[in-house]
């Protein structure tokens, strides 16, 4: 959380994150670059520029399969949860790496010609109705333009400027760029690959981040949001399912999510999408009497959906009451940051 | 209430998550080095392809003929390149020399450059200017060329100096641009046979009748095509003139 716009709000955790991350792709570039060669039995070298356009291409590849890996992995287990804080730090990475495999192409393929190295990647092979011979490499530049899009537009400045919701969405183009990615190696470099196992593994990142994301689906449903019944105020939970300090999360008839926290005896609701990025704030816990998001850590007073002092964020409250065991609410939000009083539980009741 | 950790990015890690997040960080860095180890490894060979600048610059003279694409039948070679070879030439980067070579068509010239080689392909790329290629001596019968005759071969259509060697690799779908940069800079192309003709495994290739292979063998650059055309043999060199629409996909 932050209150006024610096480049990076540093933290030991993102030190900690940015540190193995780096690390990972140093090491991943010194066994490419420098290990490998030792191996190869090639009656002559690779060429140096090609053989650095693959590391760099290579290490973008699968970064970017870990990236979209994370998601669902949080999904699955909530102890992946802390690979999700900082994944935007790592997906700049992955911009910045792409952009060196494509500088390396672009300064050695498509250079020391008389047509300038963009235009020649535009140009140079316009079959763009076969398969086998398709220009990949416009694969390749749509899925950086993607990335290098969505680095520039990863700060909070953006994603406060634009809103969550236009944000996210922005963010769901990882989805088309890696599947550009996918394309982009399936139709260049894997038309040539004689090696099993290097196919195997360029094939096997995209079948991970697949299974991962139809597991995650499956486990959503399983553990479907429950709905919220009846007409006017809507029946969420039964108070002899509150723990103190988490929520019961319900889908209201527009689609959108309310949270129920039990906080020191009392109910109060408020909306399940924080104003950071719209992570599940039902899924997260009351740290020191907050209500403190699992994806970033952003808090609201549960009573009143308002981040403390000095910060500004706000979200949707909700009116709370108890009909019997049931804990019902009405699904029309109050403007955010609007105080509602919190309903006591009977045993907690004076 | 549920005692599972939770992670708080600004706070510090809960002790019970931090022997899985240590476990998790160095799964991630042993993944990202076994994957570069499999990658890296895994490389295809490049072939045999090089600029052999340790043969030293050649001088030569020969005889220039165009195809379109310029050839020299050496008369005076040199230790490397020995008299009645006949050479494919190009001058420095994706470019040919089809401008330098017109005027000495079929007339003796001094060639200055360094060789690249691969196999039985040799491809000599010339010095800027007229230091690579001038006149030397007026006209001189061009050796006549052996008509071999209508073939119908499988095999791949590259640019013949990334193929030689300037690049490593220089063949396959992923050079598929850079070699039609090549050939639109009126680098001549090759085609590589999967048998060979007459012992041959390389051979120039152009359009009908010696004319510059035409735009429509484009689509088809770095695929493994079968074609039929006319071989004719000029001094050592075959050159394939095909008929661009029998070029075929092939398996």
């Amino acid at each position: 959380m932050s209150v006024k716009y610096i480049p990076v709000q540093w933290n030991p955790n993102k030190w900690f994150y940015d540190g193995i991350m780096l690390v990972g792709v140093f090491v991943f570039l010194w066994v490419f670059l420098e290990i490998a060669p030792g191996v190869l039995s090639h009656e002559r070298p690779i060429n140096p520029q090609i053989h650095n356009a693959r590391a760099f291409g290579a290490c973008a590849f699968v970064m970017l399969t870990i990236i979209l890996c994370i998601g669902p992995l949080a999904r699955l287990d909530r102890r992946f949860l802390p690979l999700l804080y900082n994944r935007r730090h790592f997906g700049v990475m992955t911009a910045a790496v792409a952009l060196t495999h494509a500088n390396y192409v672009l300064g050695w393929y498509f250079a020391f010609s008389h047509i300038p190295p963009l235009e020649g990647l535009l140009s140079a092979n316009q079959s763009y109705f076969q398969v086998a011979g398709f220009p990949f490499e416009l694969l390749g530049l749509f899925s950086l333009i993607c990335l290098l899009l969505l680095a520039v537009t990863s700060h909070d400045f953006w994603l406060k400027f634009l809103t969550a919701p236009v944000w996210k969405r922005i963010h769901f183009l990882i989805y088309p760029a890696y599947a550009a990615l996918v394309g982009h190696v399936a139709l260049g470099i894997l038309q040539d690959q004689q090696t099993h196992m290097v196919s195997a593994l360029f094939i096997g990142g995209p079948v991970l981040v697949c299974v991962l994301h139809l597991l995650a689906v499956v486990h959503g449903r399983v553990k479907a949001d429950r709905i919220a019944k009846g007409h006017g105020w809507l029946a969420v939970a039964n108070v002899a399912e509150m723990q103190e300090g988490r929520a019961k999360i319900a889908r209201l008839p527009d689609g959108n999510r309310v949270a129920v926290f039990l906080h020191e005896g009392k109910l109060s609701a408020i909306s399940n999408a924080c104003a950071h990025q719209n992570g599940p704030l039902g899924e997260g816990r009351i740290v020191d009497c907050l209500v403190t998001c699992p994806w970033h850590g952003f808090q609201y007073d549960v009573r009143t959906g308002q981040s403390p002092a000095p910060f500004t964020e706000r979200v949707p409250t909700f009116a709370v009451r108890l009909n019997g065991k049931i804990i019902e609410v009405d699904p029309t939000p109050n403007p955010p940051g609007t105080p509602v009083k919190p309903v006591p539980l009977p045993e907690a009741a004076p | 209430m549920s005692d599972k950790p939770f992670f708080i990015g600004y706070m510090p890690a809960p002790e019970g998550l931090r022997a899985f997040l240590v476990i998790v960080a160095a799964a991630v860095i042993g993944g990202m080095a076994g994957a570069s180890w499999v990658l890296g490894v895994g490389q295809d060979d490049p072939g045999p392809g090089a600029v052999r600048g340790d043969y030293g610059r050649q001088n030569l003279m020969g005889i220039v003929e165009l195809v379109p694409y310029p050839l020299l039948h050496v008369v005076e070679g040199s230790d490397t390149i020995p008299e009645g070879t006949t050479l494919m030439m190009s001058a420095g980067n994706k470019a040919g020399v089809d401008a330098r070579a017109l005027p000495l068509d079929g007339q003796l010239a001094a060639v200055s450059g360094v060789v690249m080689e691969r196999g039985d392909l040799q491809m000599l790329q010339l010095r800027g200017g007229r230091r690579g290629l001038g006149p030397g001596g007026g006209p001189m019968d061009i050796p006549e060329p052996v008509d071999m005759g209508r073939w119908r071969l499988a095999g791949e259509i590259c640019d013949g100096k990334c193929l030689a060697g300037a690049m490593r690799p220089g063949r396959g779908l992923a050079h598929r641009a850079c070699a039609a940069m090549c050939l639109l800079g009126d680098v001549p192309p090759v085609f590589v046979s999967s048998q060979p003709v007459d012992g041959e495994e390389f051979m120039l290739i152009t359009g009908p009748d010696e004319t510059p292979l035409p735009k429509e063998a484009y689509d088809f650059l770095s695929q493994y095509v079968s074609v039929e055309g006319t071989i004719k043999r000029h001094g050592d060199l075959l050159v394939f003139s095909i008929d661009a629409a029998t070029l075929k996909l092939t398996n």
